[in-house]
This record gives structure tokens, sequence and C-alpha cells, in this order.
């Protein structure tokens, strides 16, 4: 079932509710959950843009991760070694997310596709996370570099509380942004690349140049949260941008739905909340979040999302918008 | 030097063509590429591990179990978690695949710890000295064994009635089932023998490197690289192409900076997937659109 | 000069093999054209070479005088003329609505930039698409179906929706393979008269692949066989009725 005018009425709602009384979260945290709520927030936009690339598109992202990273260090070094305020540093990083993305994908132009586009993907992300590593005197190599205290407007930005603003703010942002496009004709043609190929061409959509977007797309969003997650932790590690990182995203965006725009947030509040005690064992984390992966395919394909829309027709997500 | 490099470039190459060869085989099969292979192969190689020095099993009867039991888990892997997603979207395969080997990766970890584990030496092979050449036991071992599989891997193939039954399937699964073959468990044999013949170029690896869980990831890249070069799907393409990474990686680090041994295949996989994205001898990797 | 779309001397070769040799043809405003021939003939490699999804080795294909040949297949669907699939073209995840939206891609104004803002440039232009697309579907008495996933539509529902997408933009050409086929009798009729009206109603030329002989001496203006790659007959359903190539073509050395 679809929704109806009134229920559609009523997400829009839904939509501005649930940041407006987040607004309200940081008078009633602690620190520690406090710090778990910003690194929601955080996620959910990498599987927002993680998604948006294997759900919608239904291509490999794996130079996500990477572009992740490359947003978080781009940040840093942006403030570090330009002087720059950390807020301006947010949508460069994301530009520098999206030239990335580009640069993954540019393969499509010359008909690349899938599984070759996957590898090319997974060999340029590698090659990134190479540099991280390697190039020590801008990247500060295996130690990483530390992003020095912020400030805005004269408010320090030191504490999480003051942090979750801002991340909430942009994330309401490139959500919205998000929205926009799926439901416009670029993100019907997104999903009829997808869906196939072929037909998608021969109604004169320039399908190769619709992969390089996605993939730019999802790049920036990916870019914009690493400059948060370079603040949120104030330190940029080679490590938060490898392996792990990659399943993390994989499992956020399968246990919300693929292709799902709720399920990105569900995903990510969901896998940052369960596995924060499994990280003081050595292994633990790559299993557990290995099995959810294996688990929801077998069991659940279309993720909590599915539920949600069994639920109430409110979160069926349309790609129109009269 | 040259001969040198040739030498340890090729036997370097072997290992990979295991690799790649597991990789196309089942790819060709079953069109899923298991983007958790390296996974397998280090699997593979921690078992070895496991049973020569924690259970003090001797190594040509532990690299025989080791073999035999990644071949079992590639068929239940198929089985158990392959076929139930089948009439879903393709790009669940590849995120099965992907999770199994970090499963392996984690359960790898658990045990094994933090730490780089050097695997005993297996044999004492005399180095044979040609003039100022050294082939080290080491390359005796693998290239002997690498070159036997092979032998035996290829003969089967032109020989038996498996390499009709593999080159059916390949041409058309639909065909191959109203022919008689029961595709879903040629499929799974497919997979077991996938699994068995990285975990060989696991296991010949373990003893010349160090071991750790994250071995897997740099295995995937290597397999894909020899893939890609040799032409994605070509059975010999993958032997090939592998030696040829095996020997650009020697010549590269030696001649123009040691570094380029770890990102070699990196570049290969970008250069020709730009420049020749059908490889040196393989099909066509692009979509006309 | 009054010609549509003129196919001339179009030549396609795959390693080896000669699929379409020397293929000419016209087809003006309004006329339908059947495209007939046994199994093999190389009727969807023609449609596959006009269409761009295969790089003719030599020949010309002219939209309105402007030669459209090997151009890209988006680039010679964004110039008008558009197709259908034989075996089916729709996006079974999206609804019918947004699958009909597809269509009308090029048509919806508004910059990348206006449509990630969400500006109303972009939002009115897309507003008055969905009108449209809605209109067209009432065309069809399929407006109760817009927000059904297409995956969920019976097959002739899923032809006539692929149809009216490929319409959608309202293209000067179109060329429909098989569009028919797998249709029970009642649906093929409907089938039929949609072609029709769009010919007579639109003045769109229209090439046909069909299997059903009734169909095509019935509803076609003219019609063109081909045997082996070539154009081996052409004319009225009348004429082709009494052709001995024809009839060689589809009895003689099969």
């Amino acid at each position: 079932m679809m929704p109806t005018q009134t229920q559609l009425l009523l997400r829009t709602l839904l939509f501005w509710a649930v940041p407006l009384l987040l607004l309200a979260l940081p008078l009633v945290t602690n620190a520690y959950v406090q710090f778990i709520a910003n690194s929601i927030v955080i996620f959910a936009l990498v599987a927002l843009g993680f998604n948006f690339v294997i759900g919608n598109l239904g291509q490999l992202a794996f130079a996500n991760t990477a572009l992740f990273g490359l947003g978080a260090y781009g940040s840093a070094i942006l403030v570090n070694s330009f002087g720059l305020p950390w807020i301006v540093s947010i949508p460069l990083a994301g530009v520098a997310g999206a030239a990335g993305g580009f640069l993954a994908s540019a393969a499509a132009l010359r008909g690349i596709r899938l599984y070759y586009l996957a590898i090319i993907t997974l060999a340029f992300g590698e090659l990134m996370r190479w540099l991280y590593v390697h190039g020590k005197s801008v990247t500060g190599g295996t130690d990483g570099m530390g992003l020095p205290a912020q400030s805005l407007f004269g408010f320090s930005l030191t504490d999480d509380r003051a942090k979750f603003y801002i991340f909430l703010v942009v994330a309401v942002l490139l959500f919205k942004a998000t929205l926009n496009i799926l439901r416009s004709r670029v993100g019907r043609s997104v999903m009829a690349v997808r869906e196939n190929e072929v037909a998608t061409a021969s109604l004169g959509i320039p399908t190769a140049r619709i992969i390089v977007f996605a993939f730019m797309w999802s790049g920036f969003v990916v870019g914009c949260a690493g400059a948060l997650f370079a603040l949120h932790t104030s330190y940029v590690f080679p490590e938060s941008f490898g392996m792990l990182h990659l399943i993390v995203s994989f499992a956020m965006v399968l246990v919300g739905g693929l292709g799902s725009v709720i399920g990105a947030v569900l995903g990510a509040a969901a896998l940052t909340i369960l596995p924060e005690y499994l990280r003081s064992f050595p292994g633990m984390e790559e299993l557990f979040f290995g099995l959810i992966v294996i688990a929801v395919l077998l069991a659940l394909p279309d993720g909590l999302a599915s539920l949600l829309r069994k639920l109430s027709p409110i979160f069926v997500e349309r790609y129109y918008r009269e | 030097m040259l001969m040198q490099l040739t030498i340890s470039g090729i036997s370097q190459g072997a290992i990979y063509a295991l690799i790649a060869l597991s990789l196309t085989v089942v790819y060709r099969s079953t069109t899923i590429v298991n983007f958790g292979h390296g996974d397998f192969v280090m699997a593979g190689a921690f078992l070895s591990y496991v049973l020569v020095v924690l259970l003090g099993v001797a190594f040509v009867p532990a690299a025989m179990l080791a073999v035999v039991a990644m071949f079992l888990l590639g068929l239940a892997f198929s089985r158990g978690l392959v076929r139930p997603i089948r009439g879903g979207p393709h790009i669940g395969f590849a995120l099965m695949c992907i999770s199994a080997g970090y499963v392996f990766r984690g359960i790898a970890r658990i045990v094994w710890g933090r730490e780089v584990l050097p695997m005993p030496r297996v044999f004492d092979i005399n180095p044979i000295f040609i003039g100022d050449l050294i082939i080290t036991g080491d390359a005796i071992f693998i290239l002997s064994t690498t070159a036997i599989m092979l032998a035996v891997f290829f003969g089967v193939l032109a020989l038996t009635d498996i390499g009709k039954m593999v080159q059916a399937v390949y041409q058309s699964a639909r065909g191959a089932q109203l022919i008689g073959i029961n595709v879903d468990r040629f499929n799974d044999f497919t997979w077991g023998i996938g699994a068995a013949l990285g975990a060989i170029g696991g296991i010949l690896i373990a003893p010349i490197s160090l071991l750790h869980p994250d071995l897997g990831a740099s295995f995937l890249i290597k397999g894909f690289a020899a893939m890609t070069l040799g032409g994605f799907g070509s059975l010999y393409g993958a032997v090939l192409g592998a030696l040829i990474l095996g020997l650009s990686e020697q010549y590269a680090g030696a001649y123009i900076d040691s570094a380029l041994i770890d990102i070699t295949a990196y570049l290969v996989i970008v250069l020709v997937l730009f420049l020749r994205p059908h490889g040196l001898f393989g099909r066509k990797a692009i979509v006309k659109v | 000069m009054s010609n549509l779309l003129e196919v001339e001397g179009l030549d396609v070769r795959f390693a080896g093999l000669h699929a379409l040799r020397d293929v000419s043809l016209t087809l003006a405003p309004g006329q339908i054209m059947a495209v007939i021939g046994p199994n093999g003939a190389g009727k969807t490699t023609l449609f596959n070479a006009i269409s761009g999804y295969v790089r003719p080795s030599s020949g010309q294909v002219r939209l309105r005088g402007h030669d459209v040949a090997r151009l890209s297949p988006h680039a010679i669907a964004e110039h008008g003329i558009r197709r259908t699939f034989q075996n089916g073209g729709l996006f079974p995840a999206l609804t019918v609505l947004e699958n009909v939206l597809t269509g009308l891609h090029a048509q919806t104004e508004g910059s990348l930039v206006d449509v990630i803002l969400g500006r109303s440039r972009a939002l009115a232009s897309e507003r008055a698409m969905i009108a449209k697309a809605r209109d067209l579907l009432s065309l069809m008495q399929m407006e109760h179906m817009a927000d059904t996933r297409a995956g969920d539509l019976s097959g002739g529902q899923q032809r006539i929706v692929e149809i009216v997408r490929t319409v959608a933009s309202d293209p000067p050409v179109l060329l429909l393979d098989e569009p028919a086929v797998g249709l029970s009798p009642l649906a093929r009729d409907q089938m039929m008269d949609i072609i029709n009206r769009m010919a007579g109603e639109k003045g769109v030329g229209i090439l046909l692949i069909e299997h059903a002989v009734e169909l095509v001496m019935a509803g076609a203006d003219r019609i063109m066989v081909m045997a082996a790659g070539q154009h081996i007959a052409e004319g009225t359903p009348a004429e082709i009725r009494e052709d001995r190539a024809v009839l060689e073509a589809y009895l003689g050395h099969a």
C-alpha cells in the first residue's frame, strides 16, 4: 500500500519532528551516551552515502571507506595546514569525497560495470589507504594526525553536546538533499540503472554519467561525514578507515534495508549501540558484523525498513513528489 | 640479478596463479566473484598452521587435511549460504562472500590474537646453485607443487567428463540443466574446488611469509589483478596474468622503487581496466550502453 | 523529403557473422511498418543497429535527414527514436508511475543543483510531468495502478506500461519488438488498438516486429520481409501475401 495524502503530511511532520526532538537530547544524556549519539549521527551519514551506491545504484562501493577517510584527512589538513575554520572544511571535505568518487567510478564512462567496477573501487580504496599510511609528511602515517580544539562564533566545540548540534544540522541537510535527489528524475534514473541499464539508456538517460554521479554524491555525503568524524574523535588514524569500517558500513546498510533512507538511520543506530562492548576483544567485531550481514541476507533481506513498511504505509518510500 | 628476480617473480606468480585460478573456477560456473576469497586463502593457511604448530601434525598430512577441510567448507558455504539467496539481487552474493570472509578473519584473530606468526620451516630442500643464481628450497617446493597442481587441474579439465561439464555450465547453465547436469550440486562442487585450490595457495605461502588474519585482503587484490591482466573468466589467462604480475612486482620493486611491490597489483587493476578492459587475452569486460 | 526515418545500406558484422546486409527502409509519419521474417533473419539486430545498441559497420540511419547512426543508445533515444524490448524492459522494483516518469526524464526541467536543493523550478517541472504521466495512464485505464510495483503486474499490463513509458516523451519514431508476445487475444487486440492510435492520432512512425501474421496483415500499412540478414521484399499486406520470395523465405530452404 502506498501512503495517502494525510499520511504523506504526517511523514513530512515526522521528518522534521525527529531532529527537533533530538535538539533536547543533550539535556538528558551523560558524556558517554552523548558520545555514542554523536557516533550514530555520523554513521547514519556514512550509511546514507554507502546506501546510495549499494542500494539505490546497485553497485558495490568498496572505495567509500577510503572516501570517508579522505573527508576526515581533508578536514584535518585544511584546519592544520591551511588554518581554515573546521566548519568551512565540512563542504570542502565533501567536495574531496565527491572528487574521489569520480576517480573511483570514472571507468564507468569507458563501459566498465559491476564486478570490474567493484574491483576498481576496491583497488582505488586500497591505494588511498596505502597513501594514508605511507604519506607520512602529510597524514602523519600510522601515528595519524590530530585536530586542534575548535570553536564557532566564540562557542567552544570541545564538548560533545556542542558538537552534537552541528552534526545534527549537517545530517538533516544531507538527508534532505538525498531525499530531494531520490524523489527526482535523477534518483529514478539511478534506480533504473540498477534495475535494467539497457532499458534505461533507451529512454534517453545517459547511464554512465548517472553511475558516476551516484558515486560522487555518495562520496560527497561520506566525505562530509569524514569531516564530522575528524572533530568527533579529534584524531585521524588510517585504522579508522580500514577493513573493519567496511563491514560495519555494509552491515548498517543491510540491517537498515538496501536502498532505504530510513534504513540508514535505523542501521546506524542499531549497530552503533549494540557492539560497543565487543571492542575490547580482538576479532569479535569482525565475527559479529560478518554474522549480522549473513543473518540479514538470509532472514530479512530488505532490512528493518521492511518491518516498518509493514507497520504503516507512512514508511513506504516513494520516488516522486507532487 | 635479473635471473634471480625472475625466479622469485615466477614463484610468487605461481602462488597468485592458484589464487586467480580458484577465483576463476567459481566465477565461470556460478558468475559469482568471491569477494571474500582472500580470507578463504588465509583460512587454509591458518588451518595448516593450527594443525602443524598447535596440534603437532606433520606438515604433509596437515596440509592435506586443511585442503580437504577447505573443500568441505567451500561446499557448505555454497549450499548453506549461496543457494538460499539465489532469487535476490546479485549484489547479495558479493555481500555474502565478503561477510563469510570477515567471519573467517574474526575467528582467526580470536585464536591468533594480535600476533604475527611465523610458520616453522617445512622442508629442508637444499638450494640449487647455478653460477651466481640461487634457487631456494622454498622456491623449488612452491614451483614443483604448483606445477603438479596445474597439470592435474588442466589435465582433468581436458581429459575427463568433468571438463565437459565445466564447459557446458559455463556456456549456459540452463542448457546444462537440460542435458541432465545437476547445476546446483555442480556449483557446490565448484565452490569446494575453488576453496581447496585457494587453500593450497595459502599453505604454500605460509612457510615463506608471516601469517596474520589480514593476509586475505592482499591475496584478493593479487588474484583480481592477475585475472584482470589475463582477462576475466579465462583459466589460462589467470595463470599467465599471475606470472606476469609476480614478475612485474619483482622487477618494479628492484629497478624502480621497493614500495611498488605493495601497490603493483592495484596499479595493474586500475591501468588495465582503463586502457584495455578485456585484459590481455580475455573477453570484453565492457557493456555497451 | 517527407520521410521521417531513412535507413540506408545498413550493415552489421559480428566476429565472422554477417548479421545484417545492406538493409534499407523508409518510414513516413503515422506509418506502421511491420518487419517479419523467420527466426535469425536479423529483425532484432536491425532494431539494435537503428537504436545504437549494435554498431553498424556501414550505412546510415537518418532521422528527419539527420544521421544518428553510431551515436550512443541514449543519444539516439534523445533524438527521438525510442524502442521497447522483446523480453520486457520495465523496472520491476519501481512503481508504474515511477516507470512512466523515467520515460519523461529528458523533458523534466531543472538543473542538478536545482534538484539537490529542491528548488521550485525543479519541483514545478516534476509536478507537470507527474500530471502528464497520470494522464497517459488514464488513457490506458491504468491510473488506479499508478502506485503498484511494476514487477507485480501481469505480463500484458507490463507490456502496456512499457509502451506508455516509451511514448511518454512523444517520440516521432517508435520501434516495437514483439509487443504482443505472450498476450491473450483480447490484450493483443487492445495492444494493436493502442499502436494504431499512436500512429493515427499522433503521427508516430512505427516499426513493428511481430510474429502473429493475422495481426500484421490487419494492422500494418506496409510490411518488410527479412531473411538471413537481408531485406528480401516489401509492400502492402496484400502484395506481400502474393510474393514468391516471401513464401520461399518461410517455406523454402530453411
